[in-house]
């Protein structure tokens, strides 16, 4: 009952969450200066044209009317049609699921290998050479500019080795290896960069539990440092590493476009870029509002794992 | 659609083994048995209605599915393409009879006939900006018979034959029955015919088996159109330093438009790449605002005029000497339109002057705001330019930099703006750009004068005479100072040494050329 309760309560706020983002993301495209139109009639269209088109869109209608046509769409599950791209955006955004889906899962696992145990060694060897190394790693990482990271990678193992494309989804008909082949250099971008916050993350939490009083027990109850520090420091620091390994996850749905743009992937963050710089409102009102869904969900599914990862956690 | 997002871990630890196994390489090319070009364009293409929008993306890639009425040859000379000849004109140029090919099919396996092209024109002249200009001039537009077309119109009107022929915005022939608002169908008579379309993935175009090319010999966008391989790949990679990438490593067959500080690594690629240049490829020009605001007056924007240094404007826009030229003639040096009339006035970049004439047209210290935004650098770099010159000239220049679409809004508001920075390609004929030679476009210029030079010069019917009759239009351009043409400039790309037989052209196309294996 009480897991009912809370799942219900966790609904109702994805709904809130929902209507919120809805409003203010209609609100926001709309106060933005520019118009789809315009951009899609292109340079040598007068006011005469812009005027046409528009009322074929119904965006010359008064915005409320807009909005109303909008929500009433939304209530039937319809995101509207894109302007630009001929197809409905709930299609739009579907295509762009599998290499978003597949980047961010590659740059999670990526980022999770390389921070988890440099953030233990770090803090098991804390003030040592490898602690340095570890932490000079984790500051250069958040320092380091994406695109050039990529440009760089691109540059050795694209061009000059020949081991990765540079850009793209594969080609035309392209098999899901081939495919996943071409996510190999940005997944590393992301997966390396972001490993950055996860070693830092990893390193603090596991220096506060080492210094905890059980952990001082079982070294003195003989168990080997190994057992110490997986077993009974680890379990105890995870729940800020699961944390931060969620967030990171979400903010890969939408937030990857700088590494999209650079390896010419199609996925969710650049299609939301390109929507924006069209102002495509469809577009960009669907997938933010489909990424907020997401967000409010990775971010319950951190706390339900919360109670894996800590029994002491209680739904 | 996709494939879905589910994988077992299985499959996938097995591909990247497998993949890890065969030295990991891309497939670069064709698939197996499949001769294809991987194109890397600027951009996913806004719509691929090539009628209804200038875009050049557009044009480039659609191109090859529709075809004109008529087109350029190498020496942008009106050739017919799916007019079997160059029509029948009536002593007082107002009526245009054409004859259309026999057999021409459209990729739905139907022959072309008399009554697509009626159609398709008519939808042109609603939907295009050009198209309109041109439905402005039409009496009446009809069949004559299977393959015949008359255009009749209130005046005559010299450019008609070029709007037809002219390839972005262009006045594609499409099948009847596809033609809506929005084109959902791509039905034309190309070389290549549409397939499918996954956005920011690719434009995917094959060849089409029974396209029916002409006899003659091709000659730029001309002649007999050949479609040797097979599939054409139209890939956005909005990322100019990817394009430069993909080019070096093999994986793009084309690269279009390159940063100009691309040529030095593309010239020491050791063959893996070709650059290619393409001179007097467009224009950057200077929109003022004739109807409200400081630059209203003639007199004013004349003194601006002469505050401007456009060699300087083009050095910071260009960098390398190679990407630009200083010149004030609208058309280039052994062009049918070139013309040195009104060039005096062309960067003078005297501020001393330029005061003097401003304090006699009582400017007053108004601000005048430029209107730009980074979407193209050279834009920018030039207003950054732009705006120091006038400063020094006692102009009150304000930079109002926005993005791309904001521009496009905001300059159709004379309130907002008093010039605004854009460029245009450079075409053959004087009434395909700038727009600002038409009516209604922004900055709105309208006068006795220009009226007058642009009916002589479209009423004129004899290319040879047309000229001269260019030369006085410049010359109104550059005493009423509705726009400034800052000089030409030209692009960079790179192609593969394994394509073969392309030549470049402002709209690059891809029939006639073939693949090295």
């Amino acid at each position: 009952m009480r897991i009912a309760r809370y799942l219900l309560a966790r609904l109702g706020g994805v709904l809130v969450v929902m209507a919120i983002v809805a409003v203010l993301v209609f609100v926001l495209t709309r106060a933005a200066p520019g118009d789809p139109i315009s951009v899609l009639l292109g340079d040598q269209a007068n006011a005469e044209d812009i005027a046409r088109v528009q009322k074929v869109y119904g965006l010359d209608r008064p915005l409320p009317v807009q909005f109303g046509l909008w929500l009433r769409e939304l209530a039937h599950g319809n995101l509207g049609e894109s302007i630009f791209l001929q197809r409905p955006v709930t299609q739009a955004l579907w295509e762009r699921a599998e290499p978003t889906a597949l980047l961010s899962l590659m740059a999670i696992a990526i980022a999770a290998l390389i921070g988890v145990p440099c953030g233990i060694v770090s803090a098991v060897y804390r003030g040592s050479a490898i602690d340095q190394a570890c932490t000079g790693f984790a500051m250069l990482g958040a320092s380091v500019p994406s695109f050039w990271f990529g440009l760089v990678l691109m540059q050795i193992f694209a061009v000059s080795l020949g081991w990765f494309p540079v850009s793209g989804y594969g080609e035309p008909g392209a098999s899901l290896a081939a495919r996943i082949h071409t996510l190999v250099l940005p997944a590393t971008v992301l997966g390396v960069l972001n490993s950055a916050l996860i070693i830092r993350f990893t390193r603090a939490s596991m220096l506060d539990v080492l210094g905890e009083d059980y952990v001082r027990t079982a070294r003195a109850k003989g168990l080997p440092e190994s057992r110490v520090v997986l077993k009974h420091a680890l379990r105890n620091a995870l729940v800020p590493i699961v944390t931060v390994l969620g967030l990171t996850a979400a903010l890969m749905i939408g937030g990857a476009v700088v590494t999209e743009t650079v390896f010419g992937l199609p996925g969710v963050g650049n299609l939301v870029v390109s929507a924006v710089i069209r102002r495509d409102y469809p577009v960009i009102q669907g997938a933010l509002l489909v990424v907020a869904v997401i967000y409010v969900l990775i971010n319950f599914g951190i706390d339900l794992l919360y109670t894996v990862v800590d029994p002491r956690v209680k739904v | 659609m996709t494939d879905g997002i589910h994988i077992h871990r299985r499959t996938a630890v097995s591909s990247l083994l497998a993949l890890a196994a065969t030295g990991a390489g891309f497939p670069v090319g064709a698939q197996a048995g499949r001769s294809a070009l991987n194109l890397a364009m600027v951009a996913e293409p806004p719509t691929l209605d090539i009628q209804s929008t200038p875009a050049d993306l557009v044009c480039i890639i659609m191109q090859h599915v529709y075809e004109p009425l008529y087109t350029f040859d190498a020496k942008a000379a009106l050739v017919p393409m799916l007019a079997e000849a160059m029509p029948t004109i009536s002593a007082d140029g107002k009526v245009y009879g054409i004859t259309l090919r026999k057999g021409v099919k459209l990729h739905s396996g139907r022959d072309l006939d008399a009554e697509d092209v009626v159609a398709s024109l008519k939808r042109w002249m609603e939907v295009s900006p050009r198209g309109k200009s041109v439905g402005a001039q039409l009496a009446d537009l009809s069949a004559k018979g299977p393959l015949s077309v008359e255009i009749s119109l209130k005046n005559a009107y010299a450019p008609l034959l070029s709007q037809l022929a002219m390839a972005s915005g262009m006045a594609a022939i499409m099948a009847k029955e596809t033609l809506a608002q929005p084109l959902r169908e791509f039905v034309g008579t190309g070389p290549y015919r549409f397939k499918e379309r996954k956005p920011d993935q690719y434009v995917l175009l094959t060849r089409f088996d029974a396209y029916s090319a002409r006899k003659e010999a091709a000659s730029g966008y001309g002649g007999k159109r050949q479609a040797t391989v097979e599939e054409l790949r139209f890939v956005p990679v909005p990322n100019a330093n990817t394009r430069v990438e993909g080019a070096l490593a093999g994986q793009f067959h084309y690269a279009d438009l390159l940063p100009i500080e691309a040529l030095g690594r593309l010239e020491k690629a050791g063959g893996k790449a070709v650059p290619i240049m393409t001179p007097s490829f467009g224009f950057p020009y200077l929109v003022f605002n004739t109807k409200e605001g400081s630059m209203a007056q003639q007199p004013v924007r004349k003194a601006l005029q002469t505050a401007l240094g456009e060699g300087e404007m083009l050095a910071a826009g260009f960098g390398d000497t190679r990407f630009f030229i200083v010149e004030g003639n609208h058309f280039p040096k052994g062009t049918p339109f070139y013309s040195d009339a009104g060039t005096a006035a062309y960067n003078e970049r005297d501020s001393k002057k330029s005061k003097t004439l401003a304090e006699q047209a009582g400017y007053k210290g108004e601000p005048v705001r430029i209107l730009t935004s980074r979407q193209y650098d050279f834009h920018y770099n030039m207003a950054l330019i732009m705006a120091e010159q006038l400063k020094r000239a006692g102009f009150k220049a304000e930079l109002n930099v926005v993005e791309w679409a904001t521009l496009l809004q905001r300059r159709g508001d004379p309130k907002l703006w008093d010039i605004y920075i854009t460029h245009s390609g450079l075409f053959p004929e004087p009434m395909l750009s700038p727009p600002q030679l038409g009516e209604g476009a922004p900055g709105w210029w309208s006068s006795p004068a220009k009226q007058a030079a642009l009916a002589a010069l479209n009423q004129e019917p004899n290319p040879a005479k047309r000229g001269p009759l260019w030369a006085k239009v410049q010359q109104v351009v550059y005493d009423e100072v509705p726009y400034i043409q800052v000089g030409k400039f030209a692009s960079l790309s790179a192609r593969s040494p394994a394509l073969q037989g392309y030549t470049p052209y402002t709209y690059p196309f891809f029939w006639n050329t073939s693949l090295k294996s």
